[in-house]
Parts: C-alpha cells; structure tokens; sequence
C-alpha cells in the first residue's frame, strides 16, 4: 500500500492505483479526455498531465502508478499552464460551433476552458483544418469529424467492449481522423455509448439531436426494463417529456446501456400509445371499458384466471394476486422461468423480461400454479377468461386462439396487444409510476416516475383496484405499496 | 479471392512463419500485396483482413499510416523526389519544378500514358548525395538536370537502371 | 586512426572473415552472458541512434529471470533528416552488424532478432537478406552457433514509410503490424517490449561496434574518443562541402577538423552560416558555435545541442534560416504520428506560421507564437517527436532572429531558381 502526497494531503493507496485514480477517490478531479474508467489507458490527450516530484517532465496521470514516497501536484503553476497549452492546441481545429452542437452544456471542451483557459485564440480561422463534417453513421450516430479532438475512446470502445473494432483512426498527424469502412454502418447493440463518451460533439445521438438542450434536462433514476440485466438508468427528461435514457454506471450491474434498452422510452410517446380502453377493436373510454371488463369476468366466474407478468413490477403482480383473490378463483399463476444470463458477454439477457424474480416473488407470498399447470388448464377448457399484462399473455398466445379463452389484457402500447384480445385497459408506463424490480441476479431495483402519464391513464394497481369494484369486490388500495401489505 | 490468391496465401504463411504471432506479417504482407497490383486495393485490405482474421479497420489504418503504400494505381515509374533539408538545400525545390515541367504533371499526379507518378518525399536517408530521387526501389543521387534527362530518356525505354548512374 | 566500422574489403564474408570476422562471435559465446554486457559495459559504448544511452547497461535491464522469450531488435529504421550512416554500414560492412546481433543475443538471452529496416532501403534489405544467409551457411547463425548450443535466429523486417518507427517503441508497433504509434513507459520494453517479451531495441551503429570491444576488450574501445564519449562515430556530413559523405572519426574531433580534414571544406564560395550537428531534431549552432565544438555527447550539450545520430547538416549563408525551418516543420508535421495532442496540433500550426512568414504575410507576433507554441509542445509528449519540432524551432528563431524579422517586415527569399549545373 504506497503512501502518497498528493497537494499536500497524504493518502494511501492499492498497489497499482494510478494518480489519477488516488486523486479521484481522495476528491481531487484531474482534467482529462482520453481517460475512461472503463477502457484501456492510452495517455494520448495529454490533459491529465501532473507535477511529480524528481520527474523532469509532467507525467500523466491516468497512466503513472502511485509508488512509495511520490509527491504529486495538481495544481502547480506548470501543470495550469499545460493545461491550458493542451486545451489551445485542441482547440485551434476545432470548429467551435456550439451554438449549433448538441454536446453544448455537458462538453469537454466548453466546461474546461471555462475553467482551466479562457484564453483568446491565437490561431487563425482560416487556418484550420477542415475534416468531414457531419454524417450519419449506423442507425444511431452521427459523426462529426470536425469536432473529434481524437481522444479515440470511441475506437477503445468497440475494439474493447463489443470486440467489434469498427472503428479506427485513420491518417496521420492532424489530418488523422476516425472512420469506419466506407459503407459499413456502426451498428453494434451498444452504439449508443459512444455518444455518451465522446468528451465532445464528434459523435452525437441521432434520437437526441436538437430535441432539447442538456441545461434544461431533469434526470429521474430508473431501472432499463428492456430485460432481466436491469441496468441501473437516468431517464432525462424536461416539461414531461423524456428525451433520452442514459446509464447510470454500477459496479453490479452496467456501466453501459444497450441499444435497445435506451430506446424503451420511445413506447411513452410512440403513436401506439395506449389512453383509452379497447374492447375488440374499438376505442373505447377506461369506465366504460372497465365495466364491460368487470362483467366478462363476473361472467366466466370460477373460470376466470389471473396471470402475473414479468414485464410488471413487484407492487402491480402483488395487486393482481390481490385481484385474483377478490375474483376468488384458484387459476392464478405468477410462475414465468426463462433461462438467464448475459448472452453477448456485455449486458443483454437471455431473459428479455425484466422482472421474473419479481413474479418469483409473489408467487413465493401468494401461491398459485405453476406455468405448465396454467398451460394445462387453459388448454383443458378450465379456464374460460384470462386476466394478463398484454406481454405475459402473449407468452400464451397459441393456447389462448385453441382455447377460445376471453382476454382481458393491460398494455402500454397498442403493439403488445395479442391479436384476438378480448378487451384491453391502459396503464401508466413506468416511467409515469414507481415501482419495484428484481434483476436476474436478485438486486430490487426501484425505478421512480420521470413525467406524469397522460391524461386519464392510471398506474395498473389503480386500474386493478377500479376493475375489482365493478365487480363488486375491494382491493383497498390507495398506493403502489398497499398491494405489499402482508407478503414478506 | 482476387488478391489473396492461392499463390499468395502459400507466400504469405513463409512471411508469418517469421514471427509468433501471424498479425505481425501485415505490413510485409501489404507490400506482397502492393508489389503485385502497384496499389494495395480496398478489396485487397478486405481479403487480407479476413485472410489474417483481423479487423477491416485495422489494416486500413495501417495503410493510411505509411506513406509506401499505395491507395490507388501508380505510374510504372514513380519518381519521389526528396525535399527535405540537406536535399532542399542541393536544389529538390528546382528538381521538383523541372519535372512538373518535363511531365506536364504536379505532385501527386500521374502522365495520361500512366507512365510517371511525380512525389515529393520526406528525407530519403541518402542526404550525402543529395539532391536525392527514389524511382520505385531504386535510388537516383547528386541529381542535376543533364543526369535528370538521361533517367528520363533511360525510363522511356523502360530501362531502370541500378544506382550509381 | 584506423576504421572499426567503415573498412574496406569486407562487404563479403570471405573478406570479412579473412579480416577476423566473427572471432569476436566464438569468443562471446564462450563466456557468460553477464560478462559479455561487462565488457559493453567497460567500454562506455553509447547507443548511436541519438539518445545516447549506455548499451551495456540497457542490456543488463533484460530481467534475469523472466520467463518466455527476449528478442534482440536493430533499430534500421534510419530517417532522420540529415542521417545516412546505418545506410553505409549496411552495404559496406554488414557481417559486423549479424555478429554484433549474434553476440548481443547471447548477452540478452534472446534467441530471435529482427533488423527493422525503412522501407526505402530496397537494396539495403538485399544486403542484409544474402548477409545473413551466408552467415547461417557457416552455422553463425541459426540453431545450435558454432556447436554451443545458443540459438540465434535473425529476420529482416522492411517497414513502410513512417519516420516515427525509429522511436523504439513505435519500431515495435510497427513490427507487431499495427500503426507506429508510441507506447506509453513504463513499461520500458527491457520489461514489456515486442510481442509483450522483455526486448532490447539498438541502433545498427551501435551493434556493429560489438564486435571490436569484445575482441580487443571494453578498455581497448574506451581509450578511443573523449571522456564519457567513447569510441568512435559515423558522422555524416551534408551540405555545401566539398565531399560530403560518412566518415568514421573517434567522438570528441572538432567540426573544425571534421569539415576540413575530411569533407575537404565548405565548397568555393560558400560561407559558413550554421550547423545541425546531430540531426535536424538537434538545436542547431552558429557558425561561431559550430567552429570549435567537439563532436562528443557532453561537449555538444554543453553547447545547448545534441551529438544526436551524428548527422552534421552543414548550412551556409546562402540559405534562408526561416525556409529551412520551414522545411523542418513540413517534415514533422507531416511525420507527427497524431497521437497526443500537443505534437499533432503544433507541428501543423508551425507549419502554417512558418508559411505565412515566408510567403510576407507573417508578423512579428507569429514570430513569438512560433517560439511559445514550440515550447508548449516541449516534454509534453509520449515520444519525443515533439521535441524533435520544438528543438530546432527555438533554436532557429532565437539565434537567427534577424531573418524572421526581415520576412515578417516583408523581405522575403526569392523564389527557388531550378538546378542547372
């Protein structure tokens, strides 16, 4: 454990600690562009650089390991200094067109000079090197390679995270510049990242471009649920609208967001967004529909049948356990077994559900038949209705056509309704509601409501609660937590 | 494949055989390559890349980083013509000029009957006999215009001679 | 004194041999490794590529007992602006290199080397191909040398035209088969070298000396030169004199001696304005500094230069100091890997102000901005290329100020006439 000086303050570190790192974790923050945590030194910005006592030159600190007896500065007349000469050499090429840039308000280059240069140019516009300006570059990215200042994490990135190595630098000297094989489209699961990465505006989100500026954003922790990986998120959001959702990093789970899990925001204002009720194919308002609902129910009696989901959280399989007493029947099920594990080696699930271990819950404090029992008994003709979240019961999708079995579904969106679906109510998305979730390795994850659900869509206990009294019975909920009362 | 042909790929494994690791041959390989078709070709980086079971992108920077390498077809003759300082000072920036002249050609550019590609280069490392010209693997020392001339009129002829001249 | 490099009549292994080739070889493989580098040590031998450092004590780094396998590298990659000596040493003497690799192999433990060459050197690559295969033929090479049991295989490895691979460490990106890029050190390849293996990387110069110290002893070799600088050195000399070429002289001799004794003076009519005394990375000298310097590591850094690679590039008053320096940035700029920010940036913004000053629209402020941007790009670097800018950018603008001035209030070179002899 080497003992370090670092601006006077002594600290001890793990062997094999970098500056960087012992300043990082004693609340000093060093400057830097190439650095990631997460990817491979490559000391090539030159931003980090620190004053070591007996070195002649400024070191780097993300690359120089901490060793018994260093005295480091941080903030010596030198080290200001050449961050300030780093911080004129980026940006004498660069096109300084913030006004125009989407990184403008969380950019490297902005919040740096703010603080470390504020200097006047001393390079001439006409000067500069002039690079490929934007282009689009796979599904999500664009690339402007006017702005890159070529710290390569992006190129770290898919050379070392998705193994894809798309992209590298190519040239050299300042007319180097990062590319990809002409025609190619950088479309790996987890292109987005790079956006996030890139310490300034070269490569941008083409979801998020010019939608809002970042100044404005709000951000609400919540969990991705596009599978059983639950990775810890930050869902940005501002007037109640949510603009993006970005990784929250964790040592348990993700530092990184997929792909397809940043763009579950989009079913919240996609054009399939479920506001009223459906009742065959026709819209149809929640009262209304709830009552023709409550009656199809009333109707099949002991045939009826409730079915939990993995796509809902703790709280709302709790309440549909709750309803499924108020029903009083015994065909309930809240036993969904999907084969998980990470399949790409990076974050994406073999269990695309969020929340099996959630139902798994459930049924540990409420009961109920096992997946292949349920199955039986929708096949035998014993159950004559199912009650299901729209993605649950699409799981049984052939079952339900052979048995005729009426569907009451809650959706979100009009395409995870399964075709023949009875009647359909709307439900608020989670990013409108709280709720639980447990992930495939058993953590409870909270997510907390970004924006309010549009008008007239309640959170599903409520829309529970609501079908229970048409059918003359009582939920006696008032909160997400109620539907908790009495299970462990 | 069109480039890494079977006749190739039986050259190429003598190449990695030099080395632990087969990767290494890449740049050896590029000049296989370019020594071949004059230019080492997107669809040559593509064959190779697979070939060497390494990313497209790699052997693309690769190629973009040395200057030897070729990104589209050459002259027969390709006159690089060094500039830097011991040669600037012998007279490279006349040199070049005489040839822009001779060729009808700038720098970068090749004669309609693909005959010449004119370059100016970084130091040759021959800057005791300069001014200095590289054609193809050959190099050409203490140039002067009447020398300049007799080269020309030998490589019209399709001879190129050894050093010394 | 007589040549160790640079002689005649040994091109080819009969003469080389005839000459007491690889005696040198027999008598090293006869002693352990550890006093063969105790000899190299004795001898003050200096790498000669431009850093200087001390080969027998960057042989002793390799670690004793690290498993797996070392490599030998030469470092043939000769591009320094100004340097043409490796070049000789290939054609002229090549055996002394294979033996000096072969020796070097044995004191390192390593049982491969590679010769990476510029890819220019088409001929050079030749040379050192058929060297190498007559070596083997008479079991100098190979497995098994001369019946003791050491293996020493040696490849050549031609690069593709990147002035950057003669750092080391982008020499061994290079040969790994990616861009020359620059590692960042630690880990010194001594640890952590080509193919991740503890390497040690020398100049062809330097292990062509090999040979002689272990033959006729590590004293023998430290007697010649001038103090800390020992030995002998290929200097290379270009520029308006007379005879202009490699000569092989023991460290210490003056420019003064070097230019007239050797290179037959400055040629008629010329006069002596400036010299690069150790590449054109070297801060350059007046001719004033120049006349009586010695041309040892320690004299020509108490100087405020270099001995560098030995390459002294002769300028006379002829020349315009902000067109060669203009020269030099085009070079870089061109060169810079583009790696860290401060090389890649600043040698293209060099460029560009040495444009404008020589085309009359610089000021005199761009002429401050050249010095200030020259050493913010000082030690700041991985490699140092950047330094290799900055050096004689400095140097030019502080000693030949007046030149910048006179372009910067319009007084510019006139344009190139072409060469007619």
């Amino acid at each position: 454990m080497p003992k370090i000086t670092l601006d006077g303050k002594t600290l001890e570190v793990p062997a094999g600690t970098t500056v960087l790192e012992a300043a990082q974790a004693a609340g000093v923050y060093i400057p830097r562009y190439c650095y990631h945590p997460a990817l491979s030194v490559s000391g090539n910005c030159r931003m980090c650089l620190v004053e070591v006592e007996k070195s002649p030159k400024l070191l780097t600190a993300c690359s120089t390991q901490c060793a018994e007896g260093m005295v480091v500065s941080t903030a010596s007349d030198k080290v200001k200094a050449a961050r300030r000469d780093v911080l004129e050499f980026l940006l004498i090429n660069h096109p300084l067109d913030c006004p125009i840039c989407d990184q403008a308000g969380e950019c490297g280059l902005q919040d740096y000079y703010m603080e470390y240069s504020r200097a006047q140019s001393r390079f001439s516009q006409e000067d500069k090197v002039l690079r490929q300006k934007r282009r689009a570059l796979g599904p999500h990215l664009m690339l402007d390679n006017e702005r890159c200042i070529l710290c390569t994490r992006c190129v770290r990135f898919c050379s070392e995270v998705t193994k894809t190595a798309e992209l590298e630098v190519m040239e050299r000297a300042d007319h180097s510049f990062i590319d990809l094989k002409a025609g190619k489209s950088l479309d790996n699961d987890y292109s987005l990242n790079i956006a996030d990465l890139c310490p300034v505006g070269a490569w941008t989100s083409r979801d998020f471009r010019f939608k809002a500026r970042v100044w404005f954003l709000k951000k609400a922790p919540t969990v991705c649920l596009g599978c059983a990986t639950g990775c810890l998120a930050e869902a940005h959001h501002n007037e109640g609208e949510v603009f993006r959702l970005m990784p929250r990093p964790n040592a348990e789970t993700n530092t990184w967001l997929c792909d397809r899990g940043r763009m579950t925001y989009k079913a919240l204002r996609a054009g399939d967004r479920l506001t009223k009720g459906f009742i065959k194919n026709g819209l149809i308002d929640l009262e209304p529909a709830l009552r023709e609902a409550a009656t199809r129910i009333d109707e099949a009696k002991g045939a009826a049948a409730v079915l939990g989901s993995p796509w809902l959280s703790v709280e709302d399989n709790a309440a549909l356990a709750l309803l499924a007493a108020a029903m009083k029947t015994e065909h309930f099920c809240f036993d969904f077994k999907f084969e998980t594990g990470i399949k790409d080696g990076i974050l994406i699930n073999k269990d695309p559900s969020p929340n099996a271990a959630g139902a798994a819950l459930v049924k540990a404090g409420k009961g109920g038949l096992g997946m292949e029992e349920f199955r039986a008994r929708l096949n035998s003709g014993a159950i004559k209705l199912v009650v299901a979240e729209a993605r649950a019961a699409a799981l049984l999708k052939e079952e339900l056509k052979a048995s005729g079995a009426r569907l009451i579904a809650f959706a979100t969106n009009r395409a995870d309704i399964p075709a023949g679906a009875y009647a359909t109510l709307p439900y608020a998305s989670y990013f409108e509601v709280p709720g639980t979730f447990i992930n495939y390795q058993g953590l409870k994850r909270a997510v907390e409501p970004a924006v309010a659900a549009p008008e007239g869509v309640k959170p599903l206990w409520e829309v529970l609660n609501k079908l229970a009294a048409y059918s003359g019975a009582s939920l006696r909920l008032d909160s997400a937590a109620d539907a908790m009362k009495g299970m462990a | 494949m069109a480039f890494v042909t079977e006749e190739f790929k039986a050259k190429a494994e003598k190449l990695c055989a030099k080395y632990p690791r087969r990767d290494a041959a890449l740049i050896p390989l590029l000049q296989e390559l370019q020594k071949e078709s004059g230019y080492v070709a997107e669809e040559a980086m593509d064959e190779l890349a697979r070939f060497l079971g390494l990313p497209y992108s790699r052997v693309k920077a690769v190629v973009t980083f040395y200057t030897m390498f070729n990104r589209e077809p050459a002259g027969k003759y390709h006159l690089q013509v060094c500039r830097n300082i011991s040669c600037h000072m012998a007279g490279a920036p006349g040199l070049l000029a005489l040839l822009r002249e001779k060729l009808g050609i700038a720098e970068g550019e090749t004669t309609k009957d693909g005959q010449f590609t004119l370059s100016a280069v970084e130091c040759l490392g021959a800057c005791g006999a300069a001014p200095v010209m590289q054609v193809n693997e050959e190099y050409f020392e203490r140039l002067d215009e009447a020398k300049l001339d007799a080269l020309l009129e030998d490589l019209r002829h399709g001879r190129l001679r050894a050093r010394g001249l | 004194m007589e040549n160790i490099l640079l002689r005649d009549k040994v091109a080819e292994l009969e003469g080389y041999f005839a000459a007491g080739g690889y005696r040198a070889l027999k008598k090293a493989l006869a002693m352990p490794p550890a006093a063969v580098i105790e000899e190299v040590k004795k001898s003050g031998l200096r790498g000669r590529g431009g850093a200087g450092f001390p080969a027998g004590l960057k042989w002793s780094f390799i670690p004793k007992d690290a498993p797996g396998p070392r490599y030998l590298v030469c470092n043939a990659d000769e591009g320094e602006p100004g340097t043409f000596k490796d070049r000789e040493l290939i054609l002229k003497n090549p055996h002394a290199l294979i033996e000096g690799m072969a020796i070097a192999g044995h004191a390192i433990g390593a049982a491969s080397g590679y010769i990476y060459i510029r890819g220019e050197f088409v001929a050079e690559t030749i040379k050192l191909e058929k060297t190498i295969a007559a070596a083997r033929a008479k079991g100098f090479l190979g497995r098994n040398i001369l019946g003791t049991g050491t293996d020493f295989e040696l490849h050549v490895h031609r690069g593709a035209g990147a002035y950057i691979c003669g750092e080391e460490t982008a020499l061994l990106e290079s040969l790994e088969g990616f861009k020359g890029q620059p590692r960042l050190k630690p880990p010194f390849p001594a640890v952590k070298g080509l193919f991740a293996s503890p390497t040690v990387i020398n100049n062809v110069e330097t292990l062509a000396a090999v040979p002689a110290i272990i033959e006729r002893g590590g004293d023998w070799y430290a007697a010649i030169g001038s103090g800390k600088s020992t030995g002998t050195k290929l200097f290379c000399v270009s520029g308006p004199v007379n005879e202009p070429g490699v000569y092989e002289l023991p460290l210490g001799v003056t420019f003064k001696e070097l230019l007239e004794k050797s290179c037959g003076g400055l040629k008629e009519g010329k006069r002596l304005k400036a010299v690069i005394p150790g590449g054109s990375s070297t801060p350059v000298l007046t001719a004033e500094e120049a006349w009586l310097v010695k041309l040892d590591y320690e004299s020509l850094a108490a100087a405020g230069s270099m001995l560098g690679s030995g390459a002294v590039i002769v300028i006379d008053d002829g020349q315009c100091m902000v067109k060669l320096l203009q020269v030099l940035a085009r070079f870089y700029h061109h060169e810079s890997c583009g790696q860290c920010t401060p090389c890649r940036e600043g040698c293209g913004w060099l460029e560009k102000l040495l444009n404008k000053l020589e085309s009359g629209r610089g000021t005199k402020k761009d002429i401050d901005t050249i010095v200030s941007v020259a050493e913010n790009m000082m030690g700041r670097t991985i490699c140092p290329l950047a330094d290799a800018m900055a050096m004689p950018a400095i140097s030019f603008v502080k000693k030949f100020r007046s030149e910048f001035e006179a372009h910067a209030a319009g007084h510019c070179c006139p344009p190139e006439a072409p060469v007619k002899h």
